[in-house]
Formats: structure tokens, C-alpha cells, sequence
């Protein structure tokens, strides 16, 4: 008997307006314990993917089930507690609270779900720790650097301990020596077992980090591919998955 | 359509809320200065006008005939003070009348028509000297069998037939030939001389009156002294009473003039409102339009085009208020000042034309110079520091109340919310100060519908306090007050048979009868209501009759008098008051000053045994009975019908009396006009909420990203305002308490009335809780719409706004 998928959408279509589907009918899942990488030029339908996965949006038909979840049956508060319980993210431009210290950024999510704050305090003293990041708990955000802010926003999405880490070009606005730094984070907790789904456009950092690249073209998936660590061979393999009617 | 005019399209279209809020609190604003103005200006200028063209007496006093002659009366007008002075009048005061029975309307014909002062003029149709009297209709009288007095006095419809003065000897008849008078009532009729003679030879009593005008009349107490001052100059205990000029002018204006205080308060209240609103969302717009101002300026906009844009998009929303506001004021006016300026000749109940034209564009110079500032401001930024500055709030705002919330042990929701407004505390201060106006306003309008509702109250005190009424049989289903006091028709109860038939009667807790006499005052106003004399029998100590000063009466020859009659004439405790019935005259030791807003204006109460004592006869028209406890008034009824029936006197349900129309006026005026001003106030936490959540779209997709429910979302923004809500209603609400306190007492002294505590110390602590409570509650109406739309807005376009 195996262990159903951590991340599973069936035909999952997402269409605004009149214009082209922003998704296009996409079938995939994903195995727990997995880092996949999303990989597309702008356009591509890879943040819409992340949004449908993250509750943060329904697809127009189709469905999407992360960890036993049908997420695009979920109302607002549910999908809100699903983010909550199931689901951390980490952002492209960091999305840290200016206003609040680095530890009350940390604790946000365990607060909302109702943890205590002696608790979540510890949780995430030791979130910080672990990342190196501890004796900057009482800095604002703006006073990080880059590198320092994606850890921070790490350690926010693990709060909760999530089943699913969801990162957005998590290395986008870093520099090189950063986004290497946030690389290896990112490995790290794969290692230690955690579900990731990686978004970017970078062919290095998906071939780097994740085993196994799904690459997104105008909504579809053109190819689905496990990777050799090089990223060398992406281009050549040959789509796992290609949905019926997905433009190009 | 230019550049400049799609800009202010687009800004007011972009901004329908901002927009709905300024229009509606300009038209608040100016609906109340409208009003208000127009009030003061319409029920003043008539009296002041005639007044002034007739030269007006600004005291008209009666010397007691027996105590001076005319010629020390006249001596009077050397009097300190004095500055002109006309007279000595031969005058008979109070002297009761009927219509003749030569009327055609038998409604009228026969009836008690009350009592009238009469007087004589050399020349009434003068139209020089002081007092000229205006005539309305007919003439003046020629001979000795003609009369004029004003058409308040007599049956519209009986004008030309004749008017009987029924307490004298022989009953002299004389033909009203016209409708006309003084401005200052200073007397209700007018005869020749010969005419007056007759009534002096059918045994009126002939008094003496002076006019006098002053250098300083312009108060009460101005007055009083100049009266004192002639009183000196008189002999000793001569002047019998003194009509007031104020009083008369109070008579004329008073019930339209008492709306006035509290029109200016809500009109200075809607201004202050107005301002604030406009300088909220102007400078609003130019704080979360900065990008848009740089790119504006960067596509060739001038500093003075943006100003022009920005202020424009004040200015039209305004400017529909305004004229919305204008008309409407307009049409509240007519039935407030219907009637008000009836009694002046006025010829129409409408608010002058400058008021329509003054307060809207003042009103605009107002909002459009709020506007401006703002406005400038937006067109003298820099187009570099517009387009980078963006609108976000200074880093570093609000960090500080962040940490302190974050130690709160509330839910996060609730602290990130309770710290939000740190990080603008000017926008705080704004929604603070809309909160503030809004709380001053509900407490000032919970304070006077409070008031107005006890001056209402008719059926828990004085003569309408009874579990049963008892009145004569005859009177039952007849409209009360359909025959005069003095009318032979009018029925009356046998007050010592049914007292004790009532005290026989099982289940009788108390009981006291009452009735009016038909007396009259000597020195009672002239105009307005007919004073009345109550003569009562048996305890109304239960009745919660309220006395503001003195004691009830409890010997014979005291009495107690209503507190307008008091405030009128300058009667006190200890004073002497004169009262007359059928000619015969009976002095009363004034013990007590009572209020009661439901038997009259100008009352006297006394002893039924008084009146018995002194030859003059006491009118008992009905019983007020107490029952006692678990009692059946039905049953009780039954029991004191049987003794009742043969001394021709029924038992009566008790009713409400009937509502005083102008305080039903002010009730619902001041209820209208509260809850614009809370909704002006609630919409400018809206507007204010609206625009915060428009700039904390992104933080609010962070949040929901992270797992804030709706729900949390809702107790977050609703707690971004709670606490400034609270606080300015603990600010607001003493400050309405004040602004009441400051309007009631200039109310109450326009309709010519002390007002007792019952009816000004209305803010008990079971009021005053929950309007502290006010502020929060007018906080989250506003913010309630917009914590809805940050609830519902998609967590996915948030995160992607910048």
C-alpha cells in the first residue's frame, strides 16, 4: 500500500476573465517529504500553481488536495486554517511586518492559532536559534540584510511546523552569497524531511535544490522531470505529465 | 472635457465614500446653520421691527387708582432712568367678558370670552408718540358704545357684535368695531373716554397706567430696576403691576426662539463636523494619492492644477450638501415658524433670502479654504519625492505601541490591531475628533430628548396624577374646556358632598378636587394665555406636584403660583398677588413657586376655603382619586358610581393628556438632526478606516497568508479603532453635558420657564454608562464596512499590492 500524496491536483484549471488560462488543467502531486521545483518564464501559471496550493486562491475547475485537504472546497476560514496548520510560505520580497520586532514576526502564525505566547515565544527563540539568527530577535526587518530577512521569513513559515513549505523565487531579491545561504536552508529542511515546493525561474536553484523540476509553459506542464543535481539535462528529458488542450 | 476636469471626475468617482460623507455632513452642517439663523432672524425681526416703527413702551405700568392720582402717576416720568414716557391712561384691569348673544355663530354667542384690561387713548390711531397701536381690521372706536381689541380676544367671527362685560352691574355691552393693539400688549382693549366711563360707572375699578421707554432696558433685570426706579418715584405701594416689553416679546417668539439654542449648537457642531470631515478626507487623499500626484505633476500638471484638482474634488460634493442642506433647512422652517409670526402680522413663516444666500456660502469659503490647505500642500510636493515616497507611513511609526500591545494578553488579532493607529497618529487625532463631535452631539441630543420627554411627562404629576378622575356627569364625552370658567354652562361638582361620598367609598386611598375659577390676575400679562386661578379642596401632597421654591399653602390666604406667571411679573416668595373674580378682589400671600407645563402659563393656586372666606366663589370641577393598593379600578368604579349618580358626578378613566406640539417638534428635530451628525461621524471612521485598509492592503495579505481568519481580520480592524473611540467618547461625553446644560437654561427661559431639576438633571448614571460606551459604538459602526471589505479582500491580489 503507498502512502497517498502530500500534494495531489486533478485538472486543475484557473482562468481570469476572458483572457487564456492562467493554468490550464493541470494534473500533478507531489509525495511527501519531496522538494519539487516549479520552474517558468513570468507568466507561466507557476505562481497561480503556488496560490491554488496555498488556499490562497480556487482554481475554476478541477481539484487540488494538499495533505488529505481538499483546499478548493475550503471557505475563507478554512482555507485560513489550513495556511495556518498545513501550510508555510516564504516570499520572493520577504512580506515581513515592518512594524513588529524579528521575534513578534515569528511568532505571528503560532499566535493566530491560538498558541500561547509563553510557547510560542520558545518555538520561536528556538526557530531562530537554529537559523542563526537569534540575536537579531529584537531588530525590525529593515535593519537585516537580505539574507537575514528570507531566515527570518523561514523561520516564520515553520512556526507552525507545516507539512508543506511553499518558497516564492525565495531567492529572487538576494545577492549570490545570500541566495546560496537560503539554498542550503532550504536542503537543510528537506533533509530533515520537509515537504518543499520551490517557485522560481532560476534553472540553477531548481536544479540545485530540488530533486525533481516540474517546468510550467502558458499554464502547462511541458515537462516533469527528476533532476542529477547538474540541471544540465532539463531541457532534454521528456515530460511526465502533459495535460490535454495546454497551449504549447 | 480638460485634463484638469477628468482628474476631479476620476478623484470624486474613485472616492464615492469620501464623497457621500462630505456632502452629508456639509448638509448637516448647513440644514442646522440654516435653521438656526433663519429662526433667529424670522421670529425676532418682526417683533423688533414693529417694535421700533411703533415706538414701543419698554415698561407699561398700573398704579393702583386708589394710592395714586394721574397726576403723581405722571410725576413718574422724571423717574431715574426714564428717557421718554407717555400717559397717565385711565385703565380697568381684568375684567371678565362674554360674548353678546347678538353673534350669529351660536358657538360663540352667550360664551365667557375671559378678561380684558380695558384703556383709553386720546387719539388711537396716532401715528406718533410712544406705543402707536396698529389697527387690523375696522376702525377705532368713536362713541361711547364702540370697543377695539386684538383678534386674539374675540371670535373672529362675531367681529362687529358685542362684547358683554358680564362681572359688572348691569352688564355694559359695547360693539367691536375693530381688531387691533399695542405691541407690548400693553392693554387687551380700547374705548373712547366715554366709553370708559361707562365701565367706571357700572363699578370698575379705574387704575392709572404709565409707558415708559429707558436708557438700559435691554435685560430682565435691566427692567426690573427701571421699575423700581418708578415704583420709588411713586407713593408708596401704588404700582399695582408692570408689563415688560421682554415678556411681550417672549410671548411672541417664544415657542419658535426656544428652538434656537439648540439649532446653534448642532449648527456650530455640523461646522466643526463639516471642517473636520473635509480636512480628513482631503488630506486623506492627498496622503494615499502621493504616487498619483507625481505622476500627475511628472505628466505636466502645474502645482496650481493639482491644488485646483484636489480642492475641486472637496468642493463638489460639498457644494451638493450644501445646496441639499439649504433647501432642506428651508422646508424644516415652515412648520416650526408657522404660527410664530402670525401674532406680529408677519405676512409669511419663510427664512430670509440672505440666510439662504449667507450661511451656504459661507459654508463653502469654509470647506473650500479647509480644502486648500491640504491641496496646496499636494501641489507644492516635489514630482521626485511623490513618485518614490509612495504612501507608506514612515518607518518606525507605531513600533513602540506594537511592542506594549504585543505584551497585552489579548488575542494577537486584537493587539496588532490595537497598536495599528500608532503608526498615524495625525489620522487618530482625526478619527478621534470625528468620534468626539459625534459623542458631543448624542449626548447633548440624549440629554435634551431626556428633558423634553419630562417636560412631556403630563401624566405623572400635578392635576393628571389620579387612579380615577371624578367630573361632573354632564361633562363626560365633552371636549374639556368647551365653556369658559365664567360660563353659566359650565358644570361644577358640589366639592363637600362628593368628598365625602369619595372618602365613603371603599378602596379610596386619598383624594382632592380642583377647578378653574374664573378668576383672574391683577398684573397678569396681558397677551399670550389667560391666566388662571385653581381653587383646590382636600391633600395634593400625592400628586408630586413640583415646587422650585417655597411650600405648598396651608393657611387661608396663601396660594401658590406657576413659575411663568412668577418669572413673568418678578413674583417671589412672600410676595403679595392680587386675584379677581366678579369684580370682587382678593389679596393672596404667595408661599410657594410651583412648575406644572400642563393647566396653563400664568396659574394661581389656592384653597377652595380661601375663596369661601373671602365671599368669592371657588369652582370644583374634578376629583383626582388615589386608590389603594390592589384595588380594582373597575370594581371601584362600580362602587363609586352608586354614591356618585345623584350628586351628578361621574367616574372618569384616566387619560394621558394631550402632547405639547412644539416639544414634540423639538424631540423629533433634535432626533433627526443627531442622527446625522452620528452618521456624519460614523462615516468619517469609514472614510478613515477605508483608506488605512486600502494602504494596509498588503500587511493584510501578509496577515491571511500567515492564517488570519476573516474573523480576526474583522476583531482587528474593529480594534484599530476601538480604542480611539473610547477615548474620545470619555472626552466627548462631558462636553455634551456641558453644551446641554448651556442650551436648556436659554430654552426654558425663551418659552419664559425656570426649569425644575426634574427636567435639566437628566444625566443619571444609568444614562451617562452607556453613553460613555457611545464612542466605541460610533467607532465600529464606522469601521464595521470597511473591516468587512479587509476580510473579504483576495489574500493573492493583496500580497501582490504594492
Amino acid at each position: 500500500m503507498t502512502n497517498p500524496p502530500m500534494i495531489a491536483l486533478q485538472d486543475a484549471m484557473k482562468k481570469y476573465d476572458d483572457g487564456p488560462p492562467a493554468l490550464a488543467g493541470v494534473t500533478l502531486s507531489v509525495a511527501s517529504g519531496e522538494c519539487v521545483a516549479i520552474l517558468g518564464h513570468s507568466g507561466s501559471g507557476k505562481s497561480t500553481l503556488l496560490n491554488l496550493i496555498a488556499g490562497l486562491d480556487k482554481p475554476s475547475s478541477g481539484t487540488v488536495t494538499v495533505d488529505g485537504t481538499r483546499v478548493d472546497q475550503l471557505g475563507e476560514a478554512g482555507s485560513a486554517k489550513y495556511r495556518r496548520a498545513s501550510i508555510g510560505m516564504i516570499f520572493q520580497f520577504f512580506n515581513l511586518l515592518d512594524d513588529l520586532t524579528v521575534l513578534d514576526n515569528v511568532m505571528v502564525p503560532a499566535q493566530l492559532a491560538g498558541m500561547g505566547k509563553g510557547e510560542a515565544k520558545r518555538r520561536a527563540v528556538e526557530l531562530l536559534g537554529s537559523l542563526g539568527i537569534d540575536r537579531h530577535a529584537k531588530a525590525y526587518p529593515q535593519r537585516l540584510s537580505g539574507g537575514q530577512r528570507q531566515r527570518v521569513a523561514v523561520a516564520r513559515a515553520l512556526m507552525n511546523k507545516p507539512a508543506l513549505l511553499l518558497a516564492d523565487e525565495p531567492t529572487g531579491a538576494l545577492d549570490s552569497s545570500s541566495a546560496e545561504d537560503v539554498r542550503r536552508l532550504l536542503l537543510d529542511l528537506n533533509s530533515e524531511g520537509q515537504t518543499i515546493v520551490l517557485v522560481t525561474h532560476d534553472v540553477q536553484l531548481a536544479a540545485s535544490t530540488a530533486r525533481r523540476t516540474i517546468e510550467l509553459v502558458d499554464g502547462a506542464v511541458e515537462r516533469d522531470v527528476v533532476n542529477d543535481g547538474s540541471g544540465a539535462g532539463l531541457a532534454a528529458r521528456t515530460p511526465l505529465t502533459r495535460p490535454a488542450g495546454a497551449v504549447g | 472635457m480638460s485634463a484638469l476636469g477628468k482628474v476631479v471626475r476620476s478623484g470624486v468617482g474613485r472616492r464615492r465614500v469620501q464623497s457621500l460623507v462630505m456632502a452629508l455632513t456639509t448638509f448637516a452642517a448647513v440644514t442646522s446653520s440654516v435653521l438656526s439663523l433663519g429662526l433667529l432672524a424670522v421670529v425676532q425681526a418682526p417683533f423688533e421691527h414693529a417694535f421700533s416703527a411703533r415706538n414701543g413702551a419698554h415698561l407699561a405700568v398700573q398704579f393702583d387708582g386708589s394710592k395714586a392720582t394721574a397726576a403723581q402717576a405722571a410725576a413718574t416720568a422724571h423717574a431715574a432712568g426714564v428717557t421718554g414716557a407717555a400717559g397717565p391712561y385711565p385703565i380697568a384691569a381684568a375684567l371678565d367678558t362674554t360674548v353678546g348673544t347678538d353673534c350669529p355663530d351660536k358657538d360663540f354667542a352667550g360664551h365667557d370670552n375671559g378678561p380684558i384690561t380695558v384703556t383709553t387713548r386720546p387719539d388711537p390711531g396716532s401715528t406718533s408718540g410712544m406705543d402707536q397701536l396698529v389697527l387690523t381690521q375696522g376702525r377705532w372706536p368713536t362713541g361711547p358704545g364702540e370697543i377695539a381689541l386684538p383678534w386674539q380676544h374675540f371670535a373672529t367671527v362675531c367681529f362687529g357684535d358685542s362684547v358683554v362685560f358680564s362681572s359688572l352691574p348691569g352688564k355694559p355691552s359695547f360693539k367691536v368695531v375693530g381688531f387691533g393693539g399695542s405691541v407690548t400688549n400693553s392693554a387687551t382693549a380700547f374705548a373712547t373716554a366715554d366709553g370708559f366711563a361707562r365701565l367706571t360707572a357700572a363699578g370698575a375699578k379705574s387704575d392709572v397706567q404709565m409707558l415708559y421707554r429707558f436708557a438700559k432696558a435691554g435685560t430682565d433685570a435691566d427692567i426690573a430696576t427701571d421699575k423700581q426706579a418708578v415704583a420709588a418715584a411713586a407713593p408708596a405701594g401704588a404700582v399695582e403691576g408692570g408689563q415688560s416689553y421682554l415678556t411681550a416679546e417672549q410671548q411672541a417668539t417664544g415657542n419658535a426662539k426656544a428652538f434656537v439654542p439648540f439649532l446653534i449648537g448642532f449648527g456650530i457642531l455640523g461646522l466643526f463636523m463639516s471642517v473636520l470631515i473635509i480636512a480628513i478626507v482631503v488630506s486623506g487623499a492627498v496622503a494615499s494619492g502621493i504616487r498619483r500626484i507625481g505622476i500627475l505633476k511628472s505628466l505636466g500638471f502645474t502645482p496650481s492644477q493639482v491644488a485646483r484638482a484636489y480642492t475641486a474634488q472637496a468642493m463638489i460634493p460639498a457644494t451638493l450638501g450644501v445646496v441639499l442642506g439649504t433647501v432642506f433647512g428651508n422646508l424644516l422652517a415652515v412648520p416650526i415658524l408657522d404660527g410664530a409670526t402670525k401674532q406680529l402680522g408677519a405676512a409669511g413663516a419663510t427664512i430670509p433670502l440672505w440666510v439662504s444666500a449667507v450661511v451656504p456660502l459661507g459654508t463653502l469659503l469654509i470647506v473650500g479654504t479647509t480644502a486648500l490647505i491640504p491641496a496646496l500642500r499636494a501641489g507644492r510636493m516635489p514630482t521626485v519625492q511623490a513618485l518614490v515616497a509612495g504612501r507608506a507611513p514612515k518607518a518606525g511609526a507605531g513600533r513602540t505601541a506594537q511592542r506594549l500591545a504585543s505584551r497585552l494578553p489579548l488575542p494577537r488579532a486584537m493587539s496588532l490591531g490595537l497598536a495599528q493607529p500608532f503608526a498615524r497618529p495625525a489620522r487618530v487625532v482625526l478619527v478621534g475628533a470625528a468620534v468626539l463631535f459625534g459623542m458631543v452631539g448624542v449626548t447633548f441630543a440624549v440629554g435634551l430628548g431626556s428633558s423634553f420627554n419630562k417636560y412631556l411627562d403630563t401624566s405623572t404629576s400635578g392635576f393628571n396624577v389620579a387612579s380615577e378622575f371624578v367630573i361632573p356627569t354632564a361633562d363626560v364625552g365633552v371636549p374639556w374646556g368647551r365653556y369658559g370658567p365664567n360660563d353659566p354652562r359650565r358644570p361644577h361638582l358640589d366639592a363637600a358632598k362628593v368628598a365625602a361620598a369619595l372618602a365613603g367609598t371603599p378602596g379610596t386611598k386619598a383624594a382632592f378636587g380642583w377647578g378653574e375659577s374664573g378668576a383672574t390676575i391683577v398684573g397678569a400679562p396681558p397677551g399670550g394665555e389667560l391666566p388662571k386661578v385653581f381653587t383646590v379642596t382636600g391633600d395634593v401632597s400625592w400628586t408630586k406636584m413640583e415646587l422650585l421654591s417655597g411650600r405648598w399653602f396651608s393657611a387661608p390666604g396663601e396660594a401658590v403660583v406657576g413659575d411663568k406667571l412668577a418669572t413673568t411679573v418678578g413674583i417671589h416668595v412672600g410676595d403679595d398677588v392680587t386675584v379677581v373674580q366678579q369684580n370682587k378682589q382678593l389679596p393672596l400671600k404667595v408661599v410657594g413657586i410651583n412648575f406644572d407645563t400642563n393647566v396653563g402659563d400664568y396659574t394661581v393656586m389656592t384653597d377652595a376655603a380661601t375663596f369661601t372666606a373671602a365671599g368669592l366663589a371657588p369652582h370644583i370641577e374634578q376629583f383626582n382619586v388615589e386608590l389603594a393598593d390592589n384595588v380594582s379600578g373597575s370594581d371601584w368604579s362600580t362602587s363609586a358610581a352608586a354614591a356618585l349618580t345623584p350628586l351628578n358626578a361621574s367616574v372618569q378613566p384616566h387619560s394621558d393628556g394631550g402632547k405639547n406640539i412644539v416639544v414634540i417638534t423639538m424631540g423629533a428635530l433634535v432626533a433627526t438632526l443627531t442622527l446625522m451628525v452620528v452618521a456624519v461621524a460614523a462615516l468619517g471612521v469609514l472614510s478613515m478606516v477605508v483608506q488605512d485598509t486600502r494602504e494596509r492592503v498588503h500587511d493584510l495579505g501578509i496577515f491571511k497568508a500567515l492564517g488570519m481568519t476573516p474573523k480576526q481580520t474583522i476583531a482587528m480592524v474593529l480594534t484599530s479603532v476601538s480604542l480611539t473611540g473610547l477615548i474620545a467618547g470619555l472626552i466627548g461625553v462631558p462636553l455634551g453635558v456641558a453644551v446641554e446644560k448651556a442650551t436648556l437654561t436659554p430654552m426654558g427661559n425663551a418659552i419664559g420657564r425656570h426649569l425644575p431639576p426634574s427636567v435639566s438633571h437628566v444625566y443619571t448614571a444609568g444614562l451617562l454608562v452607556p453613553l460613555l460606551a457611545g464612542g466605541i459604538v460610533i467607532a465600529l459602526l464606522g469601521a464595521l464596512l470597511p473591516a468587512g471589505w479587509a476580510a473579504r479582500t483576495r489574500t493573492a491580489t493583496a500580497l501582490r499590492t504594492e
